[in-house]
């Protein structure tokens, strides 16, 4: 395999040395970020983590254009928008992780830093416009927000988003990736502090390749994540789906649900990583994923990754990879109903358990439809 | 009029190379108006004959004949069986997360309107038709919301296929012990729905294990079912005879 490489040399931005955001522990004692970096990129662990996708074609795009998405919502009380950033809010940058995404945190002119105080009235909106700038949102102790993110694109667009939650705060958080680009990078690292809890309702249709990297730390004693995720991917298109779920302190709580639908010629891929820390007991994760393949020549890929260093934790994972179930189609035709209309019915109801949240309504009936014309096809 | 003539039916169970024969010679025959009982010891093929009606896939029809309302069964799909009129209450109905009870009940009608040329209720009507017939079997129409049978109890999913029962109308309905596991309420929540359902237009195949059941819906005739033939007819005191006797002396 050939080395992996960064497109431009990166320098640190001033922000970090003004203490303004942390350093990843690996670059606290060490100026020489580069081959830093390049060594993370072409570490055992990140290859493997990228065995599924191509790499390169996104680190060529590291450094492209960036546009600032448009918020909604950005005026109301309790909410600060900046273009760089102004304190110290707990983001966490993982190197060995995701180099990548430091990468491009680097290479920004510019960043929307998003700060929420309080409560906020209405929903907080990021509509994604093909690649845009590195978006950093913090809560604030106690604040408590919804954010509705959605994208539209069909080029090679990246967007990265981290965000860091203060001591008993909540975020829902919902996201809609329904276009279909030809390549498409979301990067997501979430840090979640003392009792604040986060949900994340992610819904994706099949892009030429759409890669979602997910990192969720619970880093705050009894925090508590959710993610629920339905997915359809379609003839020719790809969906590669990283989620590290990592409990580094006692009592937290993860819940992950995904499904996805992978239909005749269409590729899917979950990886879904638990890290379970020494010490981190009364850790309660779940998580399951079920895949449901439609026609003849659906790869899937499914890997529950458990790493645990504790005793005293709750742990179930399943990952199922199957057809609809014959009892299920047999019910329903014994009703009447056409074979035809029973599996579209069983396939929507497969993606509308994990179709959640305030983008479900625009969410489901794209899905959906492309449930219909692989049918009909 | 006959409404289902089953003859010297003889059906198997599994796949191709493995096939356990089970119905050995099954006739019976339901005329418009007609309760037949079907009672008989566990595992000797109840369940297979309602199974085999209905189409469910799985079993093989390797001689004889079955007809409803003239139409030969073994050339139909399940969906087109149900088309013609039959239904099929199952012995343990599954749950479907995702579609809700009441996106199916609409899906059912609908389709079985469109294949009789007939239309398609109006949204609104059909709502409240389906509230109401969930109340009068017993069900909190919340119910209607969620998953196909997802989270009910044993009880509520029987009154659930009565529900079904009494808003699809077939022309012949089998209820494969629909009474077991029920307690007296709901036996007669149950019975109740059978009995509102069941006119001189329809018929009704009833498998039951107890004789219990028959004092409330009362049967034109009894059958006993044993090794995969009807080895015993009569009327409905054969069903208080084998309440005392057992099936023993028939097998
Ligand atoms: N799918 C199957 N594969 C193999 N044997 C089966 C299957 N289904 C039923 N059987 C067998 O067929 C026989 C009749 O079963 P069934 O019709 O369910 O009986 P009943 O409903 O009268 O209790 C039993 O011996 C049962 O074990
Ligand atoms: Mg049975």
């Amino acid at each position: 395999m050939a080395d992996l490489s960064l497109p431009q040399v990166v320098t640190i931005p001033n922000y970090f040395s003004q203490g303004l955001l942390a350093l990843p522990a690996e670059l606290a004692d060490s100026n020489d970020a580069p081959s830093l970096l390049t060594a993370a990129l072409n570490s055992t662990l990140h290859r493997e983590r990228w065995k599924y996708s191509k790499t390169a074609p996104v680190l060529e795009g590291l450094n492209n254009a960036m546009n600032l998405p448009t918020i909604v919502g950005g005026e109301q009380p309790g909410i600060q928008i900046n273009h760089e950033p102004q304190q110290n809010l707990g983001f966490g940058f993982d190197l060995s992780q995701a180099p990548e995404a430091f990468a491009r945190l680097c290479y920004a002119q510019q960043v929307l830093f998003i700060h929420v105080e309080n409560a906020l009235e209405a929903p907080l909106e990021i509509h994604h416009s093909d690649s845009t700038v590195p978006v950093l949102l913090s809560l604030g102790a106690n604040a408590d927000a919804i954010l509705l993110e959605t994208f539209t694109g069909n080029l090679q667009p990246q967007n990265t988003l981290w965000i860091s939650l203060a001591e008993g705060s909540h975020l829902k958080h919902s996201r809609n990736s329904l276009d279909e680009a030809k390549l498409h990078w979301q990067y997501l690292a979430v840090d979640i502090g003392k009792n604040a809890d986060y949900l994340l309702n992610n819904h994706a249709a099949g892009a030429g390749l759409r890669r979602q990297d997910i990192q969720i730390r619970i880093s705050g004693q009894g925090a508590n994540a959710e993610l629920i995720s339905a997915s359809m991917i379609s003839g020719k298109m790809a969906l590669d789906q990283q989620v590290t779920l990592e409990h580094l302190v006692a009592n937290g709580k993860s819940k992950q649900v995904v499904h996805n639908i992978v239909a005749d010629g269409g590729k899917c891929t979950f990886n879904g990583r638990i890290h379970i820390y020494e010490g981190a007991n009364g850790t309660d994760a779940t998580l399951s994923n079920k895949n449901l393949g439609l026609g003849k020549n659906a790869t899937i890929n499914t890997k529950p990754e458990l790493e645990i260093y504790t005793d005293d934790v709750t742990c179930a994972h399943g990952a199922t990879i199957g057809q609809l179930s014959d009892q299920e189609l047999f019910y329903l035709t014994s009703r009447g109903i056409s074979p035809q209309a029973a599996q579209a019915l069983l396939s929507e109801g497969f993606l509308r358990q994990c179709t959640q949240g305030p983008l479900a309504e625009a969410a489901l009936p794209i899905l959906i439809n492309a449930i219909k014309q692989e049918q009909v096809a | 009029m006959s409404l289902l003539e089953v003859t010297n039916l003889h059906a198997t169970v599994g796949a191709q190379d493995q096939q356990k024969a089970i119905l050995k010679g099954l006739n019976i025959s339901v005329n418009l108006g007609e309760v037949h009982a079907i009672m008989g010891p566990n595992g000797s093929g109840k369940s297979t004959l309602a199974n085999v009606l209905s189409g469910r896939p799985g079993y093989t029809v390797t001689d004889g004949s079955m007809t409803l309302a003239d139409e030969d069964l073994a050339e139909l799909e399940p969906h087109e069986r149900a088309q013609l009129g039959l239904f099929l209450a199952f012995q343990y109905p599954v749950e479907i997360p995702g579609v809700s009870n009441m996106e199916f009940l609409k899906a059912s009608v609908d389709s079985l309107a469109r294949a009789r040329g007939q239309e398609q209720p109006n949204t609104a009507a059909f709502i409240k038709q389906v509230r109401l017939l969930a109340a009068s079997v017993d069900l909190d129409p919340q119910f209607l919301k969620r998953g196909v049978n997802e989270g009910f109890s044993g009880g509520e999913k029987k009154r659930n296929e009565i529900m079904q029962l009494l808003l699809l109308e077939p022309k012949l309905a089998i209820l494969d012990e629909t009474d077991s596991g029920l307690d007296i309420d709901a036996l007669q929540v149950v019975a109740e729905g059978v009995n509102r359902y069941k006119n001189e237009n329809n018929g009704v195949v009833l498998i039951t294990h107890y004789q219990r059941l028959l004092d409330y819906i009362v049967p034109d005739f009894v059958h006993v079912l044993a090794d995969g033939k009807i080895v015993q007819s009569g009327d409905k005191s054969l069903a208080l005879e084998l309440e005392d006797k057992g099936y023993a002396w028939l097998t």
